[in-house]
């Protein structure tokens, strides 16, 4: 075996076993599993494409809501939920997880057509008129749910309560779920970035009018990009409604004040356009937050603001891109030491 | 080759992860030494953070209080109380969040209630689900109520009453003035949050009650930033009675812009009119606005913790440097609740604490203490007050009421 092999084989144990040492933590590591799908995702359009998205979240709350909205009309009419939503007990652990998987799976379509849909309307847009069109998506999309009485509007909705007593612990459930996702998020764009999928967005970014006329689809590959970020999206978002157990519009679903910009942020303080870069910028950005949170409290923002100032002055190119311009030996890059001595340029 | 760098350094990073996160493991537990500690995610930042200040405030100054008179006596052993505060930054996702963390890392065993309806909601299912109890004084949807919570207990009155009280009035004054009430229109302009809605609620039926018409029912964003459509139906529409829900944000930007717009209407009622400081805000501008309050200092309440009302009202004040609107007072009144309970039970155990708090028959500064089934207080009343001449003055309901209501406001 490879030392490779033994090391992902060595963190994949740390990763199973990380809630049964840490149980006090359990919400935390999902939380950071989340970090991770959520950083992941972005940057399958943020760094492989370069096309900047801040309109990501919606993918994310729809699927909160659908996931939230099927678990409970599969049980229960509006009125009669409305009197016991967040109530215990109210289902057993077999109607839960029924309404849970089946949720997902509607969430996951309804979310990848969404993102078809918009995806051919909006990808004709480039650079900053893109960047913000998906702005404005996210902002639209919290009001809009904010007005539908049917989905609780701006009372918010409540998933049904985890069974505890059928299903065990809720800590457990949802981060071995969350590790999965990102897990499977990470290995499906590490497999789509080395083939022709990976090439074919990375030409976008490099150049998009050459990559046209080279014959790539380029919107065909945009809307494609757009739809696997919101697959992941959808799934991260239906389950995560169920762990907070109480999805408001604008601060849980589409929350983009905090995750919207989160997931930006982890990617570029990683190293956009690499695939560790997502997953490290997400480690290091969620457990900074937490010891804020702890430690400089009443600070944590400031903190926090600090934090991304230093990234973007001192990090541009994120933790990946910092290691590569310093010890490019370690990512295995070849340096010609004497035509770098030259000040010749590749 | 990225690959095998990353995963050279991993197991070290790995290593390091585990040593902050364990790190972080406080020693304290429920109880130390001779101190009880309690733990709350109160809004120190985001939308709430200006009355999540005033729910800190009456909760530390509850804790002063009760250290300085020789703490809690359980089992015959003292104990001084603290408590351990974390930030919930206004978001209910984070409140949840925290709340795990609170019973779970640092191992508490008693949870103060967070500031609103909206992080309340996101809270209670926590303590719920590992059967810690929760007092709380800030959350006051009607939704929280009838979900079969057990470990959840509240002081205050439930939102849907805040400003039904202002309709019965505008009733009253209408059948005065030999005017049937049902020919006065109601508008109606809330936040679109638990705890808004709820107030909406409240009204609703009350209006529909009385037959009266509601001529103008708006959501409001949550950014409050503007309702000049709203005051513009408003001023077209003339209704006899406007109501406005939004927070401490909602209060200020009604009288600003009621005052701005020159809008007349007979009755201006809105809630958190005290937590927004609306008097020191706008002066002459917010006279006749009328406030929903869930305790006012000039109520006969006392106890020997505050003494009377009034006497909580100048003590808050010398302490803090400002008058304790009721978000305040219902706050301080959480930890005595907390604490009365924990004498009685006569132990640390939460399930003891949880019946004594079921079984709470408390008088304070506050008004009188009595949890129904649901864990709602139905002992104490909501009071209406009115701006007289730069004054908050209790009018309704009429056994409270110091001075009668002007109605209609004097037009501007």
């Amino acid at each position: 075996m490879s030392r490779k092999k033994l090391y992902l084989l060595l963190l994949v144990g740390l990763m199973l076993l990380a809630p049964v040492l840490m149980p006090a933590f359990k919400t935390q590591l999902a939380m950071l599993m989340l970090m991770i799908t959520f950083a992941l995702t972005w940057d399958i359009m943020g760094g492989q494409m370069g096309y900047n998205s801040f309109g990501n979240i919606v993918f994310f709350g729809t699927g909160m809501y659908v996931t939230a909205v099927i678990q409970r009309d599969l049980f229960f009419t509006a009125e009669e939920y409305e009197s016991l939503a967040g109530s215990l007990n109210i289902i057993n652990g077999t109607d839960y997880l029924t309404g849970l998987f089946l949720g997902l799976g509607v969430s996951v379509v309804v979310c990848v057509i969404l993102a078809a849909i918009l995806g051919a309307g909006i990808l004709k847009l480039r650079g900053h008129y893109f960047a913000i069109c998906t702005l404005g998506l996210g902002i639209a999309a919290a009001e809009i749910a904010a007005g539908i009485d049917y989905i609780g509007a701006g009372s918010g909705l409540v998933p049904p309560t985890f069974p505890h007593e059928d299903l065990g612990d809720r800590g457990y459930f949802f981060y071995y779920y969350f590790l999965t996702l990102a897990a499977a998020t990470f290995t499906v764009l590490s497999w789509l970035y080395k083939g022709q999928f990976g090439l074919a967005i990375n030409a976008i970014r490099d150049d998009e009018d050459k990559a046209e006329a080279m014959g790539i689809h380029t919107t065909r590959y945009k809307t494609l990009a757009w739809c696997i970020s919101a697959f992941f999206l959808a799934l991260a978002g239906g389950a995560l409604g169920n762990m907070v157990g109480f999805i408001d519009p604008t601060e849980v679903a589409f929350a983009g004040a905090t995750f919207g910009v989160w997931m930006v942020l982890m990617a570029i303080l990683g190293g956009k356009g690499t695939i560790w870069g997502p997953v490290i910028g997400a480690t290091v950005f969620h457990i900074m937050q937490e010891l804020f949170w702890t430690y400089l409290f009443g600070w944590q923002r400031v903190a926090l603001g600090i934090l991304v100032i230093s990234i973007v002055v001192f990090f541009p190119e994120g933790i990946m891109g910092f290691i590569r311009d310093r010890w490019p030996e370690l990512l295995g890059h070849k340096v010609d030491l004497k035509s770098s001595k030259k000040g010749s340029t590749p | 080759m990225l690959m095998k760098t990353i995963v050279k350094t991993l197991p070290m990073a790995g290593a390091v992860c585990a040593l902050v996160l364990s790190s972080t493991l406080p020693a304290n537990a429920k109880v130390e030494g001779d101190t009880i500690i309690f733990g709350a995610a109160v809004s120190f930042t985001g939308k709430y953070s200006t009355n999540g200040k005033h729910t800190k405030n009456g909760y530390d100054l509850a804790v002063e209080r009760i250290n300085a008179k020789g703490g809690v006596t359980v089992a015959g052993k003292d104990y001084k109380i603290a408590i351990q505060y974390y930030d919930d930054e206004s978001t209910p996702a984070r409140a949840a969040q925290l709340a795990e963390k609170i019973i779970q890392q640092d191992e508490i065993k008693f949870v103060l209630g967070p500031y609103g309806s909206g992080l309340t909601k996101a809270v209670a299912p926590v303590t719920e689900k590992y059967k810690i109890p929760m007092v709380e004084g800030n959350g006051a949807s009607r939704s929280l109520f009838n979900k079969g919570y057990k470990y959840l207990f509240a002081v205050l009155s439930t939102s849907e009453q805040y400003l039904t009280e202002a309709i019965n009035l505008a009733a009253e004054q209408a059948t005065k003035a030999g005017k049937d009430p049902s020919s006065l229109k109601v508008a109606i302009a809330v936040e679109n949050d638990p705890f808004s809605q709820d107030v909406r609620a409240g009204i609703v039926d009350d209006a529909n009650k009385h037959g009266m018409q509601i001529v103008i029912d708006d959501k409001l964003p949550k950014e409050l930033n503007d309702m000049t459509a709203t005051l513009t139906k408003v001023k077209a529409l003339r209704p006899d009675i406007l109501v406005v829900s939004g927070h401490s944000k909602g209060a200020v930007l009604a009288v600003r812009q009621v005052n701005e717009m020159k809008v007349n209407v007979p009755m201006l009622a809105v809630t958190h009119c005290e937590a927004a400081d609306v008097i020191g805000k706008f002066g002459a501008g917010a006279e006749n606005t009328l406030c929903a309050t869930q305790w006012t200092e000039t109520m006969s309440y006392e106890d020997s913790d505050f003494g009377t009302a009034m006497d909580y009202y100048n003590d808050f004040n010398a302490i803090y440097g400002y008058y304790p609107p009721y978000q305040a007072a219902e706050s301080t009144a959480s930890v005595q609740v907390f604490v009365d309970a924990m004498e009685r039970a006569g132990s640390f155990d939460t399930e003891a604490i949880r019946d004594a708090l079921a079984a709470t028959d408390l008088m304070t500064f506050y008004g009188p203490i009595k949890f129904t089934e649901a864990g709602n207080n139905m002992a104490k009343p909501m009071v209406l007050r009115q701006i007289i001449n730069g004054k908050l003055v209790a009018v309704a309901p009429s056994r409270f009421a110091s001075e009668p209501v002007v109605y209609p406001r004097p037009d501007m």
